[in-house]
């Protein structure tokens, strides 16, 4: 750049800071308006949107799938798909640093490179053409990342392939093209904009690219969305999610009070004397750290067994061996004090003639004394009890099981203490009573008693149709 | 007397010549888009108070992070609001830095005599996405901890030096306590530090030049 071009640039700006405006108050003005608009913002973003809440770190855990920070998921969907190109898929660094670094590299040398003294836009199409494709390109492939993945191989197939079309193939195509012909036809650049052809190339390709992307969107809308993972953050719920985890997964040994100190009725360790759990041998002699080690990796010695996931895939993460730890700690250690509310009742008390419902009753009762058995993987007759429809339709008895408004179906004879015989053999039981080593309480039992005479309602609203109002004696005043 | 105790401030301080040189200078006709540098830097300052704040509870430790974060969210008297601050105002400071980027790039701001201004602002995009990088593993939460994997191991993939970047990144072959100490020295001196020092040079080269003028045909 010559003498003679600073100088004029330098005039031109004279000329607009004489017909501008001081920076205090008038450009100030507006910067505060605007940072003074985004602390709202970002207050009402903080207040009723807030932080969604994660479960705890697992490094055990490789099941999981990662995410970054939403602002990198567009490298991450261009990794994904370059990853799928034929042989040059296979150089990763390609697409990790190379490319990366090669766009980094242009932008920051961009000054030098673009030598030209001209601002207005009518001057700089490549450079605004280029830019606007890379830009559109990169929300787009935001826009793609963000979406539910496929259920099956085969629509796994299609969306990909149209990402890849839109995502990595048209912008390229239109890049490369735009670049050619800057390099051999340079003088296209500056002919009018309407017919300005790499004008044309680039809203072409960009409405070819957005309408790859909204029938991958369209596509993804029929997609099973992935379920938000429910995360107990307040100590209440924290302690409600270990009492449910330890009702499945610890009671068969400890019993529901971690008392026991004999193990009976568990296949593989029956009659092995433990120390109960409940005491201050344990909750005095261990830290919270060491009892999650202790659930975690077992003690193969003493005939706990591990739970984390770094022995069993299935297992238990962090965060729930965790709420384990903290349940034992406010029911049993008489250090903690439990709060209050931790100490509800699990279902609300039934009044006279009101019918209970799955979703209210019959759910947490179930989680609390059936469940640890009657899931897949254990011995229990095929009969699992982890969902409605389970209830209803598994087991190998299944049609006697639950009969609406039958007081001999199997569940109910085995929780009130009658365990059911063995039709070719009556000397045996084929079905023992219910839970094995203890028995429910009676209003336990008033409510699947209730529960399955009333014809099994799901919700809440089924069960209060049902609900009869007892009629009572009109009351009749004595006349004086 | 609130004059005398003006002059005898400003004869110490110069406050005059601040506010003559800093305050009333001419700029050229104002535009809305030109708001974004002041944006980036008030979510600059507004980030650093928070993450102040945060730094009162927060323990870089795998045994602690998570359960520090939760005692911030649940127990500290609005450590939510703090903490919710801290996390949009992340997200909001790296789109607008990007959208500040891309208005210089849309009216060729970056061109003589500016550019310089440029260069800085490219640091200054990287270093804010760093620091987006480095502190979205603080929480040592589930998607944290993964992404933080998947992140470093494609810093690995650079070639012949791979294997260091990745180990100078984790503190090791594997993310551990060692990461997340890095990670956070990182999040709170290093990068910040790198951050205010590039911002002093970028605003000193502003007020230089002044800000550029909207192009017209004439440009």
């Amino acid at each position: 750049m010559n003498d003679e071009t600073k100088k004029k640039i330098n005039e031109r700006y004279e000329r607009e800071l004489n017909r501008g405006e001081r920076f205090w108050p008038d450009s100030i003005f507006k910067d505060l308006v605007v940072s003074l608009g985004i602390f709202i913002f970002l207050i009402l973003l903080a207040t009723f949107i807030g932080v969604a809440p994660e479960p705890k770190a697992d490094p055990a855990d490789t099941s999981y799938l990662p995410r970054p920070e939403w602002y990198f998921l567009f490298l991450f969907k261009f990794l994904a798909l370059y990853g799928q190109i034929p042989v040059i898929g296979k150089i990763e660094w390609l697409a990790t640093v190379v490319i990366p670094g090669v766009g980094i590299a242009i932008l920051t040398l961009l000054p030098l490179l673009d030598k030209s003294p001209y601002r207005h836009y009518s001057r700089r199409i490549f450079a605004l053409t280029v830019m606007g494709t890379v830009v559109l390109d990169i929300i787009l492939l935001t826009i793609m990342a963000s979406l539910p993945v496929a259920p099956n191989a085969a629509e796994l197939a299609a969306s990909t392939t149209l990402q890849a079309i839109g995502g990595l193939l048209i912008p390229f195509g239109v890049l490369a093209l735009l670049v050619a012909i800057y390099l051999f036809r340079r003088n296209m650049y500056y002919q009018s904009t309407r017919w300005n052809l790499p004008i044309w190339i680039t809203v072409i390709g960009s409405l070819a690219m957005v309408a790859m992307t909204v029938d991958v969107s369209a596509r993804a809308s029929f997609y099973p969305q992935p379920g938000e993972a429910e995360v107990a953050t307040t100590l209440v719920d924290q302690i409600f999610a270990g009492q449910d985890l330890y009702s499945i997964h610890c009671v068969e040994c400890h019993g529901d009070d971690g008392k026991v100190e004999k193990i009976e009725g568990v296949e593989g360790l029956e009659g092995k004397v433990i120390s109960p759990i409940n005491g201050h041998d344990v909750l005095y002699t261990l830290n919270d750290a060491a009892l999650a080690e202790v659930i975690a990796y077992g003690r193969p010695d003493a005939g706990m067994n591990p739970f984390g996931k770094a022995y069993n895939p299935e297992g238990l993460s962090k965060s729930d061996i965790d709420h384990i730890v903290t349940f034992m700690r406010y029911m049993w250690d008489d250090r903690f004090e439990i709060p209050a509310e931790a100490l509800k009742p699990l279902f609300p008390p039934l009044a006279e003639g009101e019918v209970p419902s799955y979703d209210v009753h019959i759910a947490p009762i179930v989680k609390r004394y059936c469940v640890s058995c009657h899931r897949a993987g254990k011995e229990n007759n095929n009969y699992l009890m982890t969902s409605y429809e389970e209830i209803l339709t598994t087991g190998d008895n299944k049609d006697h099981n639950l009969i609406p408004g039958d007081e001999n179906g199997y569940l109910l004879q085995v929780i009130q203490g009658h365990a059911i015989p063995d039709p070719k053999d009556p000397s045996k039981e084929m079905i023992r009573t219910m839970p094995p080593n203890r028995a429910l309480k009676p209003n336990v039992i008033d409510v699947f008693v209730r529960w399955i005479m009333n014809g099994m309602p799901r919700t809440a609203e089924d069960a209060a149709k049902l609900f009869v109002a007892p009629t009572t004696e009109p009351v009749t005043t004595p006349t004086p | 007397m609130w004059k005398k105790v003006f002059d005898w401030l400003d004869e110490r301080l110069g406050l005059n010549d601040v506010y003559k040189n800093l305050l009333d200078r001419p700029e050229p006709k104002g535009n809305w888009w030109n708001t974004l540098g002041s944006a980036s830097l008030f979510l600059f300052i507004l980030q650093g108070a928070t993450g102040i704040f945060l730094t009162v509870y927060y323990t870089p430790s795998p045994d602690h992070a998570y359960d520090s974060v939760q005692y911030i969210m649940e127990g500290v008297s609005f450590g939510w609001l703090i903490r919710g601050i801290h996390h949009w105002g992340a997200s909001l400071m790296v789109l607008i830095v990007f959208i500040h980027m891309l208005r210089v790039f849309v009216t060729a701001s970056y061109k003589y005599p500016r550019e310089m201004t440029w260069l800085i602002g490219i640091g200054l995009l990287l270093t804010t996405i760093g620091m987006g990088f480095t502190g979205y593993l603080l929480p040592w939460n589930q998607r944290a901890y993964w992404a933080t994997t998947v992140g470093t191991q494609i810093a690995g993939s650079v070639p012949f030096m791979g294997e260091f970047i990745l180990k100078a990144l984790r503190g090791g072959p594997d993310l551990s306590a060692l990461t997340l100490q890095r990670f956070f020295a990182a999040h709170i001196w290093l990068i910040p530090a790198a951050l205010a020092g590039l911002m002093g040079v970028h605003l000193y080269l502003i007020i230089r030049h002044g800000e550029s003028h909207f192009p017209s045909k004439e440009d």
